[in-house]
């Protein structure tokens, strides 16, 4: 597997607050890789660290270019759809192509087009006059005509309602991911996403508190859901969390075999929701 | 590379219309001045028969090329003072209404660099916008001629001796490039200063920009008692050294019956080599170096999120 960003030591201050603090972790090609955090975790500055907008202490490297240093010669490599990161209302959607295929080598503004013509966005309409679904639209359009290696998707599918969420998934999925190609991807919607990740990385105050294949959760993490005496026992095997659902207890273990639980309750593996829950909860304990 | 100037300028010409608006603007004021003075005119019918026979039958070909001349002069300065206007509220704009309206972190993913975009702006504000004013004046003069020339023919007059045989248009289109790009290199500094300001301050760009353009003289004159920097930001405006001297009185002596060829050309009164070679444009261009050098480095490691 080619690496196609690793970090090393990654840590990035503002004044006293350290939104990155000493990050290590490795994005192989062809995964996609879900980056979950709360609000001031250190996402975004790790991503805009990536993606060459801030410089970092440590090392970082990005389809082996120096991304703060060498961001031109990264982006042509890579795309980026940010929550902030708007379309110029002014701007038609003709010229946006045009525009995209003098500055972009890598764009196929045919293939962008074909994009269009499956949404209900007009190619001589303004940005101003498209909904903020559409101009969603658009941009993804944009960014799946563009040859990239690594598309970071922070917050794509901000302020956009269910339809829309579902079908930019759906676009990315189907017309756009290849195992050439790697996804990171930001999102507080972690439910929506889950089923397309291979991988996640939980961070919380600038720290990684998972580092993960979606492939690996199931054996490492295991949720019990039991009560009465068999509750008494599991707890006493040492659950990283636990909490109470119509009066029985759901425990979650990390490290502990199912052998070992098989018989105290009904097991399962947990949702990616409830697994950050626990995880930053003890975290902050 | 050219390629990528070539599309943010379009970009530009794209995002700010007033780059087309204003002259087009200007170009409709002149032309309808020109027509209202034309039909003013025709209400003073024997005056005007005379004037026309005068033109055609006494004055020279110089007095011809003389009147037409000033009426060029006259309407390109409209051009000039709205080319001016126009370039000091895009460049104040450019850097700034990218941040205003979010789209920056657009702009920023794609493989473009700050340094390209940067100057893409000055260009547009140093070449394009001039460029597009000069091809609006040469218009406006050629429109306004057709209609003078019509005009003269409806009053019995020649338009081939009296317009078309006399219009020094060679002398009068390559002065105003002359004078405009000049002034645009001339005022290149304010360029830069206008940039860096549009692409560091958070709000009120114009207010950012002109306050310490006035505050800084003052609290000189305050405290120093001297007047620097009044001198070299204010005094540049007024002291472009691009025009030849000119022995103004001549154009009143009554002594010289007839003007000279080199009197009512345009062309004669620049010295672009004194200008090109005068110590104070290059330090200008230092200048505007140095600004659009610090702007480049805002847009490139300012947080925008």
């Amino acid at each position: 597997m080619t690496s196609l960003v690793n970090a090393r030591g990654v840590s990035k201050h503002y004044g006293a607050v350290r939104a990155v603090d000493d990050v290590s972790f490795e994005i192989e090609q062809g995964r996609i890789l879900g980056l979950i955090g709360p609000n001031g975790a250190g996402k975004t500055t790790l991503l805009k660290a990536v993606l060459g907008l801030t410089d970092c202490e440590g090392q970082l490297s990005v389809l082996g270019l120096d991304p703060f240093r060498q961001r031109k010669e990264l982006l042509r490599n890579i795309c980026f759809i940010a929550d902030v990161a708007v379309l110029p209302r002014w701007i038609r959607v003709t010229q946006l192509l045009e525009f995209v295929e003098a500055v972009h080598p890598n764009f196929s503004r045919k293939r962008a087009e074909t994009f269009l013509q499956q949404t209900s966005v007009r190619s001589d309409a303004k940005v101003r006059e498209l909904s903020k679904g559409m101009v969603t639209q658009l941009h993804l359009s944009i960014i799946m005509a563009i040859d990239a290696k690594l598309l970071v998707l922070d917050e794509p599918t901000l302020g956009l309602d269910i339809i829309f969420r579902k079908e930019f998934y759906s676009n990315l999925l189907n017309d756009y991911f290849d195992e050439q190609r790697t996804i990171l991807i930001t999102t507080h919607q972690v439910e929506e996403i889950e089923n397309l990740l291979t991988d996640i990385m939980f961070i919380n105050d600038g720290r990684i508190l998972l580092d993960a294949s979606m492939d690996s959760l199931g054996d490492d993490y295991v949720e019990l859901l039991t009560s009465g005496d068999n509750a008494l026992k599991a707890k006493g095997l040492g659950p990283i969390a636990e909490h109470e659902i119509f009066g029985k207890s759901v425990l979650l273990f990390e490290g502990v075999s199912r052998e070992n639980l098989e018989g105290l309750g009904e097991l399962r593996t947990p949702s990616v929701a409830d697994l950050f829950v626990a995880k930053v909860k003890g975290a902050r304990q | 590379m050219i390629n990528h100037y070539l599309a943010l300028m379009k970009r530009e010409f794209w995002e700010h219309r007033s780059i087309w608006v204003t002259p087009v603007a200007i170009a409709s004021v002149v032309t309808l001045g020109t027509l209202a003075a034309l039909m003013f005119a025709g209400e003073f019918a024997q005056e005007l028969d005379l004037a026309i026979f005068g033109a055609q039958n006494i004055a020279g070909d110089t007095e011809r090329k003389g009147v037409l001349t000033a009426y060029f002069l006259g309407s390109s300065w409209l051009f000039l003072l709205g080319l001016g206007i126009l370039t000091v509220f895009y460049s104040l704009d450019s850097l700034y209404a990218e941040r205003k309206d979010k789209s920056i972190l657009f702009w920023r993913s794609l493989p473009v660099t700050d340094a390209e975009t940067v100057i893409s702006k000055l260009l547009t504000a140093v070449l394009l916008i001039p460029a597009i004013a000069i091809g609006a004046i040469i218009v406006t003069h050629l429109v306004n001629l057709v209609v003078t020339s019509i005009w003269v023919a409806m009053k019995g007059g020649s338009a081939a001796t009296l317009i078309w045989g006399s219009v020094p248009l060679f002398d009068n289109w390559l002065a105003t490039v002359v004078v405009v790009y000049s002034v645009a290199i001339w005022m290149s500094p304010f360029l830069g200063w206008f940039l860096f300001v549009s692409a560091y301050t958070k709000r009120a760009p114009l207010l950012m920009a002109f306050l310490p353009l006035v505050l800084v003289p003052l609290v000189e004159g305050i405290f120093f008692r001297s007047g620097n920097f009044a001198e070299a930001v204010w005094g540049r405006s007024a002291k472009i050294p691009l025009f030849a001297s000119i022995d103004i009185e001549r154009f009143f002596d009554e002594n010289h019956a007839r003007v000279s060829d080199e009197m009512v050309s345009l062309l004669a009164h620049l010295d672009f080599v004194q200008f090109i070679s005068h110590i104070d444009t290059w330090i200008g261009l230092v200048v505007c170096g140095l600004l659009t050098t610090a702007a480049i480095y805002v847009r490139r490691y300012r947080d925008e999120s």
